[in-house]
């Protein structure tokens, strides 16, 4: 019973802080943009794709220099589909053609991956040795989500609160026109976030390629769950994505013990849908997400 | 004092349509082309669907009677994928869902426990309700990308049900039903299906036009575009949002139920996330808010690569998404609504002075008679307190307007006006203190039931919806009245819709668009209206025919005006009472020959031109 309990929330957390670290890089780009990226959880399993071609098997320095070959990978890909997605913006008066387009380039990267790959999920070797909490067997790869997530975490604190660059991404945030008065290249900036996504969620994908089922149809999955967890910790709230996202990892978890696998998305609909019924802002929302 | 002396020196400049004194608009001699190609668009798709529906059988080719049976389907459910998108703004990813339901229990309590059909419809179509339910309850309170994602959730979650509940859906093994006496032919090779699946989205396309011409559609269109402006004309838009996913989840479960003969089989992998895809990008890609758009969309998303080229079946996906992502970058209108865009650039020619013009159109209005602001009081302020976080916008202020006069409310920049009137008219809420309106408490009101006690409002940037004709535009004033309206208003809306009926909002100066929105809440009959920074923008010329304007509403019509505005010389030449603000609090409160001499107030004149 205990060791149950410990698995589901080891595990839980754990693939949690997958959605945790999603959550985050869907805050990066939102908050400089005001655009959610559909096509994230597509990045991330790119991400994964990457561990199985470039390091599957291998020893622990190139694993290390793969793990930053991914990350640039991802992020040169999530700048140029930023990029993309940013063009019709500047001159279109309708706004959301980024909705269409981010959700166009996930189902781009998806079938791309699918004729290219098959449907087949691969698997990875990690080179983190598994350890045993409670004592029940646990890969490496978990502890390195929860260590990612942590570490992203604080980096983005720092990186938004004491670099330039950083502030002027979150000048963005508080007051877009403003930013623009006051001289700073929006354009250029917005790309930057767009680029620390794509760092973000490629190393991300590529360290827990082990754990996760690495498929040319995962990335709906990781987007979504992402999204849940950016919900309830609030839009905008890396901090609360800490809670979020665990908190979506471990229901999960709960209802693949419970209920069984193939309930955990309906479990992550029904968290979303109660969440923006009852609290719509999450957890620690600066705005509020109603928009009447 | 009548209008056309005094509102334009310009007036005789002979208008291009002139009207009569009674306030008819003589016959035009050249008719202008229509605003709105949306009833052509309707015609000719109800002729595409006909042609495609009825031809295959009536040559007899099984084939493409079977393939255009699915594909018109596919066409009903994005007729309403596109009402829903554009009508109701609201981005669904999860309308194949709702068809599957509508399809997946029909077969299961025909197919799998041998109710009659009709029955086993019904219960599939009350499936397909709940359904929309799930998108419907989240849409009253968010929108916007949230709403995406619950969509793309059930998109995703539906087939994995499908699958893991294998004890009622049969699992991976599907339903397969068997309904020959809807297959027979019934003359000229055509049968009762053949016939239902092409009438269907006729009927769908009709409704999609019917509810676009109705005022619940154009409450739904002013909602979905400008939430605030809807409050302010007192809609709801969650309640908008929430009738929108219902109706498209009923459309789109008829879809679902005909799909089931149609195909006469089911099974998980028909409705997985593509499905719902496949309407979205048909919608994108034929043209958003166009009639015909859905049909051209499907053509060309669903047929181009399943059909026409077979051998790339596989890449039917990434199809989808280049075109899609071509559609967004290159023509984001989609193809009908770049055709469209060509007809109405072609027809459009911007009218000049003439475009707008309504004084001939007030003068007409006989009611007007000499008033004067009584003693009543329409609307009190008791101790008013705005917060923004550590910001106080609005700070215990007091405020009296008495019926019939023009309030002005000035002030600095950020001393709070426009905070108190968006507190007044319901967009954000006081921390602290009250404030009634014709007597009734509307500190807690929500903006649209305080529409409805008779409010009115512009706002700084004129909300027009280039969606709507100009005589559209004014016509949600109308759609917003609460009571019944009186005659002479009646006439003045014959009036400007003879007019305005076939010209285009998009292309009227700024002043213009003002002069729409305050026409606007004349056909509401708000008797109280606000106006925020009304002159900013405006030419001098404008300026003095807003001045008559505001004095006509005022003292011809009796409305109660609140004006918050910075031009001073505007608001000492109109208003009966000067409220002066100074970081959220009321410095002073007069007359405005009291006002001028207020030591309070004479810091903002330059040089004490006013004392």
């Amino acid at each position: 019973m205990l060791a149950e309990i410990a698995i589901i929330v080891v595990r839980g957390c754990a693939i949690g802080s997958i959605f945790a670290l999603i959550a985050m890089s869907f805050n990066i780009v939102h908050g400089a943009t005001g655009i959610l990226n559909f096509a994230q959880g597509n990045m991330f399993v790119l991400g994964g794709f990457a561990a199985v071609f470039l390091a599957n098997e291998v020893g622990v320095a190139w694993w290390i220099l793969m793990l930053l070959v991914a990350g640039v990978l991802v992020a040169v890909i999530v700048t140029l589909q930023g990029w993309i997605t940013l063009a019709p913006l500047r001159s279109s008066v309708e706004q959301d053609s980024w909705l269409i387009s981010t959700v166009a380039v996930s189902t781009i990267i998806a079938a791309a991956l699918m004729i290219w790959q098959g449907p087949f999920a691969y698997t990875v070797q990690g080179v983190v040795p598994s350890f045993r909490v409670f004592g029940v067997r646990t890969p490496g790869a978990y502890a390195l989500a929860i260590g990612a997530m942590v570490f992203w975490y604080f980096a983005l604190r720092i990186f938004l609160r004491r670099t330039f660059l950083g502030l002027a991404i979150s000048a963005l945030s508080q007051d877009f026109d403003a930013a623009r008065a006051a001289g700073l290249p929006v354009r250029r900036l917005q790309l930057v976030a767009f680029a620390i996504s794509g760092l973000m969620v490629g190393t991300a994908g590529y360290l827990v390629a082990p754990v996760i089922s690495v498929a040319s149809d995962a990335g709906l999955r990781y987007v979504l769950n992402g999204f849940v967890a950016a919900v309830v910790g609030g839009i905008g709230s890396n901090l609360g994505t800490l809670i979020g996202g665990p908190l979506v990892g471990i229901v999960g978890m709960l209802t693949a013990y419970r209920i069984g696998g193939a309930y955990q998305d309906l479990a992550s609909l029904l968290l979303l849908v109660a969440i923006l019924m009852l609290r719509p802002q999450g957890l620690f929302g600066r705005t509020s997400a109603r928009r009447v | 004092m009548a209008m056309s002396d005094t509102m334009t020196a310009s007036a005789e400049r002979a208008p291009a349509n002139r009207v009569s004194a009674g306030g008819a608009p003589t016959e035009r001699t050249t008719a202008k082309p229509r605003f709105s190609s949306d009833l052509p668009q309707v015609w000719i798709g109800i002729f595409l669907i006909a042609v495609t529906g009825f031809g295959p059988s009536l040559v007899g080719n099984s084939y493409w009677v079977h393939t255009f049976q699915l594909v018109n389907i596919y066409i009903a459910a994005s007729v309403f994928q596109n009402f829903l998108f554009v009508d109701a703004g609201q981005k669904s990813f999860g309308q194949g869902v709702l068809l599957g339901l509508g399809a997946y229990v029909t077969a299961i309590f025909f197919g799998l426990h041998g109710y009659p059909f009709m029955l086993a419809a019904a219960i599939g179509m009350g499936a397909a309700v709940a359904g929309g339910l799930l998108f419907a309850f989240p849409a009253l309170r968010v929108q916007y990308f949230h709403l995406g994602f619950v969509t793309l959730s059930a998109a995703i979650v539906f087939p994995q049900l499908l699958m893991s509940l294998d004890r009622w859906t049969n699992g991976i093994n599907g339903i397969s039903v068997s309904m020959p006496e809807l297959h027979h032919e019934w003359f000229l090779g055509l049968s009762p299906l053949t016939i239902i699946i092409a009438v269907w989205p006729m009927i769908a396309l009709w409704i999609h036009y019917a509810i676009r011409r109705s005022k619940l559609g154009r409450d739904m269109r002013v909602a979905a575009i400008s939430p605030e402006a809807a409050r302010s004309l007192g809609i709801k838009p969650g309640v908008m949002r929430f009738i929108a996913f219902i109706i498209a989840a009923i459309g789109t479960g008829v879809c679902g139920v005909l799909y089931l003969p149609a195909v006469s089989f089911v099974s998980p992998q028909g409705f997985n996330v593509e499905l719902s895809f496949v309407f979205f990008f048909a919608v994108v890609v034929g043209g958003r808010g166009q009639m015909l758009g859905p049909i051209i969309g499907i053509w060309i998303v669903f047929i181009l690569p399943n059909i026409a080229l077979a051998q790339l079946v596989e890449y039917r996906l990434l199809i989808y998404g280049l075109l899609t992502l071509a559609a967004v970058m290159l023509f984001p209108d989609g193809i009908v609504g770049s055709i469209e865009r060509w007809r109405v650039k072609r027809g459009v020619t911007g009218r000049g002075e003439q475009a707008f013009r309504v004084d001939r159109f007030l003068d007409t209005l006989e009611g007007g008679k000499d008033s004067q602001p009584s003693q009543e009081i329409v609307v009190e302020v008791r101790g008013g307190t705005k917060k923004f976080g550590e910001v106080v916008a609005v700070d215990n202020v007091d405020l009296k307007v008495r019926k019939g006069e023009v309030h002005g409310l000035i002030g600095a920049n950020g001393s709070g006006k426009t905070s108190l009137l968006n507190v007044l008219s319901g967009l954000s809420r006081l921390n602290a203190g009250s404030f009634a309106i014709k007597g009734r408490n509307a500190t807690r009101m929500a903006a649209d039931r305080i529409a409805d006690l008779g409010i009115g409002r512009t706002f700084q940037t004129p909300r027009i919806f280039r969606e709507f004709s100009l005589w559209d535009n004014l016509r949600i004033g109308i759609d917003a009245r609460t009571g019944v309206g009186s005659a002479d208003i009646g006439k003045l809306a014959d009036a400007l819709e003879a007019e305005f009926a076939e010209d285009s909002a998009e292309l009227l100066s700024h002043g213009q668009r003002r002069l729409v929105e305050v026409m606007r809440a004349v056909l509401k009959e708000a008797e109280i209206i606000f106006f925020d920074e009304p002159a900013a923008g405006l030419s001098q010329s404008e300026r003095a025919n807003f001045a008559r304007l505001v004095k006509f509403l005022s003292r011809r019509m009796g409305k109660t005006i609140i004006l918050v505005e910075h031009d001073l010389d505007l608001v000492w030449d109109i208003a009966d009472t000067i409220t002066v603000m100074e970081q959220g609090r009321v410095v002073a409160s007069g007359s405005p020959e009291q006002m001028a001499k207020d030591p309070a107030v004479q810091h903002m004149f330059v040089g004490g031109r006013r004392a």
